[in-house]
């Protein structure tokens, strides 16, 4: 009974919003057509070109014209990974012991130890080029994580110091607001590029956009490592 | 100046991600850091406060890039008016939760003070943002602050109460998604004075369907009937000081985002009276279902929802008395149902089940805190000469000047059934014999500092309310006048 | 010709990134184990950034990214696609990602509390 509702105010709700986006239409400008309205991405556009000199718009968006909401993200994050110290704490730590179903096999555990500098080296690759190809701090953090994440389910006695996560986590951090406070200090506002743009294409361009996503590169690989680290070493209680 | 708006965000940051370094040196540091944050912000905001009061609203521009190229926050005499009082509150739910668990290790301990930190500077910038989807960011912040907070105790309930909490919160999440999805795809911005500027070129069948949308999405946040299920459990089962939080806080926040898309951002002239429905229809359903509960924190719980709900309705009468009304009965919520959660949760510190019944004859063994209580109960229900008076006074005064006889009448009933809960609870405090063998608990000595400080806010205000009117009147006038908030966001520069 | 792939293209990428946001939400509301409303939470959040993704595509366009190629690409007059919502996603997949890790820690505590994962079991609070 609770299912047919259920169903019927999906199939209410669902008809509403795809009937909206319908008319929106896919693929064509679907901005209202009146001179009043100046879409803000042909101004981004522009200006990442012109004032940045920053290649891949969509890293001058997130680290730049609306760094204030990656902030707030990475600070999603590091609250995320708060939040999963302090329900899963128990009085009586055990570390090092895990709940691994069975162990992997010769394949596994010998290429690994190959793929994992590789990984390491293609995460780091993606997120230090950020500004001038597809990709950028979350992405490479996450490949990162996903390196160390084949690491520990490999081998059983493999672990990773949460003193030492934990304070790259918050060292990134600490730099990522300490940035924007310097160029708040600056005479500026809070999150102004202060250092010098340089020019389109190169390593050394848009000022300070490739530091904060390093940070947030490093920031990230370290929060995701010690999430999949906090869930791993849960003890089950009725399999040794 | 000591400073400007983004410091409201930016500080506590740095403390939080500065904690967990600190904390490895010196343990004290977790207690002692948000405190000091909080203290300066506090000091911050009667500063700012008290400029636009004079000199007009504040706009700070992020990054650089002038609205709506960029983000911007907005400090004017409404959003800065909420600002300081939750920071007032943050400082005192600091302040009574400092001792807490301080006979465990550290690591609880260490969480709980950032976790609070930060619902407290989620609450702060959803308030003060002046972008759509900053504001949906900063929703999240609360949100998972808020389930962790939750879910703090062990051994109880508590798991089953925050994940109850966390469907609610993703959905509502995602409705505002969409909702953001179909403002950007018509308006091409996502500023809220830009997106305020240009409603009038949409059309009206997506406006419609984005306004029902968000208050979908807002009101999960707001606990409005009958999308707060999870509210009283989650009330119930977290620690006391993160209850006073709730619904001193973070309720306030959600509220004012849902008022400030009604009366800024979107210009539907139906959405009044959505506002009266949703908060009659709150108000109604969550007073009746606070008669029939037996614990005490969730009869409190309830009576928080059927406020809001009194507040929603003081809203959607939509002149600037009305306003005035709702700013006052939320500043007095704001600062007396805390006191109710931080006596009640003295009252029945030692009882397993928290019932009301266990708070029978307290009256002899804990005076100071039953005296609390029972004085926060005089003044929520709005008896003379408490703060709670002028705050349902004004109220029926905007009614009546708007010739809406059937909500006096409606409003004077609930208060009818809420005097009786309330009095139900103070005269088992008082007149009751002891039935159970329950011992009582002294306060520490910073949560007598904490009630005392609230009674004599209590007091003061109702004996002087032209102490806080002009706030409150400055406030009401910023939030009705539409156009002055418009222009002073779309042509500000940087200094 | 291209105008009807188009047409059939619009229908169809709206109405499946909507039908996963239903599917999501269906198991987040009805399913009994909560492992399910996780994975259908999860796969809500899943269906939204896809849809916003969508929203922001232009026909032919390329992607909005200034390499040796673009430059050529824009002088010769090929659009860019939208930009703002790639970046509000990013955003968004980052948040849910968060979200669902302390949707699973609650389920790893509520095990530990009930060992079992059927809600009609944990019923300590009226659902």
């Amino acid at each position: 009974m609770k299912k047919i509702l259920v169903i019927l105010l999906l199939a209410v709700v669902g008809f509403y919003i795809a009937g909206t986006f319908f008319d929106i239409g896919f693929g064509n400008s679907h901005f209202v057509k009146n001179d009043a309205i100046k879409p803000v991405k042909d101004t981004y556009l522009q200006q990442t070109v012109q004032e940045l000199k920053v290649s891949n718009t969509v890293t001058s968006i997130v680290v730049n014209f609306r760094g204030f909401d990656t902030l707030g993200e990475v600070t999603v994050l590091f609250l995320s990974v708060t939040a999963l110290g302090s329900i899963l704490y128990k009085k009586r730590h055990h570390v090092g012991e895990r709940s691994v179903l069975f162990s992997a096999s010769s394949i596994v555990t010998s290429g690994s130890k190959l793929l994992f500098p590789a990984i390491v080296l293609l995460g780091t690759y993606v997120f230090i080029h950020g500004h001038l190809s597809p990709g950028g701090g979350f992405q490479g953090g996450v490949i990162i994580a996903t390196g160390f994440l084949l690491m520990l389910l490999a081998y059983e006695n493999y672990s990773v110091s949460h003193t030492s996560l934990a304070i790259v986590e918050s060292l990134a951090g600490v730099t990522f607001a300490g940035v924007g406070l310097l160029g708040y200090m600056n005479g500026g506002t809070f999150l102004q590029n202060f250092l010098p743009a340089g020019t389109l294409n190169d390593l050394f361009s848009g000022g300070v956009i490739p530091i904060i996503y390093i940070a947030v590169g490093f920031k990230v690989a370290a929060e995701l490592t010690g999430v999949i680290y906090t869930v791993l070493n849960e003890k089950g209680e009725n399999h040794g | 100046m000591v400073g400007t708006p983004v410091l409201f965000i930016a500080i506590p940051l740095l403390a939080a991600f500065l904690i967990p370094l600190f904390g490895m040196v010196w343990k004290e540091s977790v207690r002692i850091i948000p405190g000091l944050v909080l203290a300066y912000l506090l000091v911050l905001a009667i500063n700012l406060l008290s400029y636009v009061t004079v000199n007009g609203p504040i706009v700070e521009i992020i990054a650089g890039w002038a609205p709506p190229i960029g983000i911007n926050l907005v400090f004017n005499a409404f959003s800065g008016f909420l600002v300081t009082l939750m920071i007032f509150m943050g400082l005192l739910v600091w302040l009574y939760s400092y001792r807490f668990k301080s006979n465990v290790e550290y690591e609880p301990a260490r969480k709980y003070f950032l976790l609070l930190m930060m619902l407290i500077t989620g609450s702060v910038g959803i308030v003060l943002t002046g972008d759509i989807f900053n504001m949906f960011v900063f929703i999240e912040i609360v949100g998972i602050s808020g389930y962790a907070l939750t879910a703090f105790y062990t051994g109880r309930d508590s798991a089953e109460a925050s994940f109850k909490y966390l469907i609610m919160g993703s959905i509502a999440s995602v409705f505002l998604l969409l909702a953001i999805m179909i403002i950007y795809s018509q308006l091409g911005t996502l500023n809220m004075a830009d997106v305020a500027s240009k409603m009038h070129l949409m059309d009206p069948k997506y406006k419609i369907i984005s306004f029902i949308l968000f208050v979908v999405a807002l009101g999960i946040e707001a606990e409005i009937f009958p999308l707060n299920g999870w509210a009283p459990d989650a009330y119930a089962e977290a620690p006391g000081p993160v209850g006073a939080a709730f619904s001193g806080i973070v309720v306030k926040a959600a509220v004012y985002a849902l008022i400030r898309y009604t009366y800024t951002i979107f210009d539907l002239s139906g959405a009044y009276n959505i506002l009266i429905i949703i908060g009659l229809i709150t108000l109604v359903v969550a007073e009746v279902s606070a008669i029939r509960q037996e614990k005490l924190k969730r009869m409190l719980a309830f009576s928080s929802i059927g406020q809001m709900g009194l507040v929603l309705v003081a809203f959607g009468i939509g002149t600037t008395e009305g306003v005035f009304a709702a700013l006052f009965i939320m500043l007095n919520h704001a600062i007396i149902k805390p006191m109710l959660f931080f006596s009640g949760s003295y009252l029945v510190y030692h009882s397993k089940k928290k019932n009301i019944s266990d708070v029978d004859g307290m009256g002899k063994l804990a005076p100071f805190t039953s005296i609390i209580f029972t004085l926060g109960a005089f003044a929520i229900v709005g008896l003379p000469p408490f703060a709670g008076f002028w705050g349902k006074l004004s109220f029926l005064v905007a009614a009546a000047n708007s010739n809406m006889v059937l909500i006096i009448a409606l409003i004077l009933m609930v208060s009818v059934v809420e005097i009786v809960y309330y009095m139900r609870v103070v005269n088992r405090i008082f007149f009751f014999k002891r039935s159970t063998g329950l011992l009582a608990r002294r306060p520490t000595f910073n949560a007598y500092i904490v009630m005392s400080v609230l009674a004599a806010i209590i007091l003061i205000i109702g004996f002087y309310p032209d102490s806080v009117s002009l706030y409150l009147q400055n406030a009401a006038n910023s939030l009705v006048d539409k156009s002055q908030y418009i222009h002073s966001v779309l042509t500000a520069t940087i200094q | 010709m291209d105008n009807m792939f188009y047409q059939y293209l619009d229908y169809a990428i709206y109405s499946s990134a909507v039908l996963v946001i239903l599917i999501g939400l269906y198991g987040a509301l009805v399913k009994r184990s909560l492992l399910k409303i996780v994975i259908g939470l999860s796969i809500m959040e899943a269906g939204v950034n896809l849809l916003f993704v969508a929203v922001g595509y232009l026909k032919n366009g390329t992607a909005p990214i200034f390499s040796a190629k673009g430059i050529e690409m824009a002088e010769n007059g090929i659009k860019m696609v939208d930009p703002v919502p790639q970046a509000l996603v990013l955003t968004a997949i980052v948040i849910g990602f968060g979200v669902t890790a302390v949707a699973l820690s609650l389920v790893i505590r509520l095990w530990r509390h009930h060992h079992t994962l059927y809600i009609d079991e944990i019923k300590n609070l009226k659902w």
